[in-house]
């Protein structure tokens, strides 16, 4: 299935989830904020949300400047 | 009631509906907390003295830098090695004569903090790391502070809103859930200062528009700013059941 990370659309087997997402792309857990179709998905909700054909997703790191 | 001076200093308040009397006087009565006066703090603290919030408290224990200047701008290379907060206060007042500003010229311990919390009707968390970010935000949950968070790196900002006098409000943790220091910060990854300086700003405005009375449109949002493109994109932050800062346990 088809989705989007960061306006860019990529190949994406069924039924992953939002850590395998991230393991995929190689991204790293800590410090990641994910968001589907513009909703922040918590931490502790990474391992149950499936992602579905068409969805929005971006990722984006916490930032600490100032 | 405004002096005259007052009705003068702030005309262009008073000709705004969402704000007029009513909303300077809130302004005058208003106690903020600032915590951090670089990047973020300086744009915040001056917009926030010149609109007249009445008690503002600085907290910063830096001393300024010839580095810091490039983005830093409640401060000039003559004020080189000088306490942060001790020369952004006499900024401010030169500013701003009718209102009232402290200093704390030390890293707060978590005590220290949670009476200034008792004190305050808002804090901005204007700081540059990633263990302060926590600290404040547990602090602001506890006491249940409404809290407005900045953060710029390079051409990047981002902004969000908790108003943590509603129980069912998300917290900063629930986004960022680990304090380990893997992000970025201004020393490590650069900045441009307008960058900074817009999003520090823009929690000044967050901030007039609390005091007024008027809805924020960023609450439990975070607001993604994009310097290059000057996009902004939007999410919502969900509190998290299991957070350890805010969740039921
Ligand atoms: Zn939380």
């Amino acid at each position: 299935m088809k989705i989007h990370v960061n306006e860019q659309t990529i190949e994406l087997a069924e039924n992953t989830n939002i850590e395998q997402l991230l393991t995929h792309l190689d991204k790293p857990f800590i410090g990641s904020a994910v968001a589907v179709n513009q909703d922040i998905i918590s931490r502790s909700h990474w391992a149950n949300t499936i992602i579905n054909e068409g969805d929005k997703i971006s990722l984006f790191q916490a930032i600490a400047g100032g | 009631m405004l002096n005259d001076d007052e009705l003068l200093r702030y005309s262009r308040h008073l000709l705004l509906e969402d704000v007029g009397e009513t909303g300077q006087q809130a302004l005058k009565n208003a106690k903020v907390l600032i915590i951090g006066m670089g990047g973020l703090g300086s744009p915040a603290s001056l917009y926030l003295a010149a609109a007249g919030v009445g008690h503002i408290v600085l907290n910063d224990f830096d001393h300024i830098e010839v580095s810091n200047l490039q983005r830093q701008i409640s401060y000039q290379s003559d004020d080189i090695g000088e306490a942060k907060v001790e020369v952004a206060k006499r900024k401010l007042q030169q500013i701003n004569p009718e209102i009232k500003v402290r200093s704390i010229n030390k890293a707060m311990p978590e005590m220290q903090l949670t009476m200034e919390l008792i004190m305050a009707d808002l804090v901005l968390d204007c700081t540059d790391n990633m263990a302060s970010r926590q600290l404040i935000n547990k602090a602001c949950v506890d006491a249940k502070v409404p809290l407005i968070v900045g953060a710029a790196i390079r051409f990047e900002g981002q902004l969000m809103f908790f108003d943590h006098s509603e129980t069912d409000s998300p917290c900063y943790h629930c986004l960022f859930p680990s304090s380990e220091e893997q992000t970025l910060n201004c020393s490590n990854a650069g900045i441009i200062g307008p960058v900074v300086g817009t999003i520090g700003t823009l929690q000044a405005l967050e901030a007039i528009k609390y005091f007024v009375g008027l809805p924020s449109g960023i609450k439990n949002k975070l607001k993604l700013f994009d310097g290059k493109s000057l996009d902004w994109q939007t999410f919502t932050i969900n509190k998290d059941p299991k957070c350890t800062v805010c969740g039921q346990h």
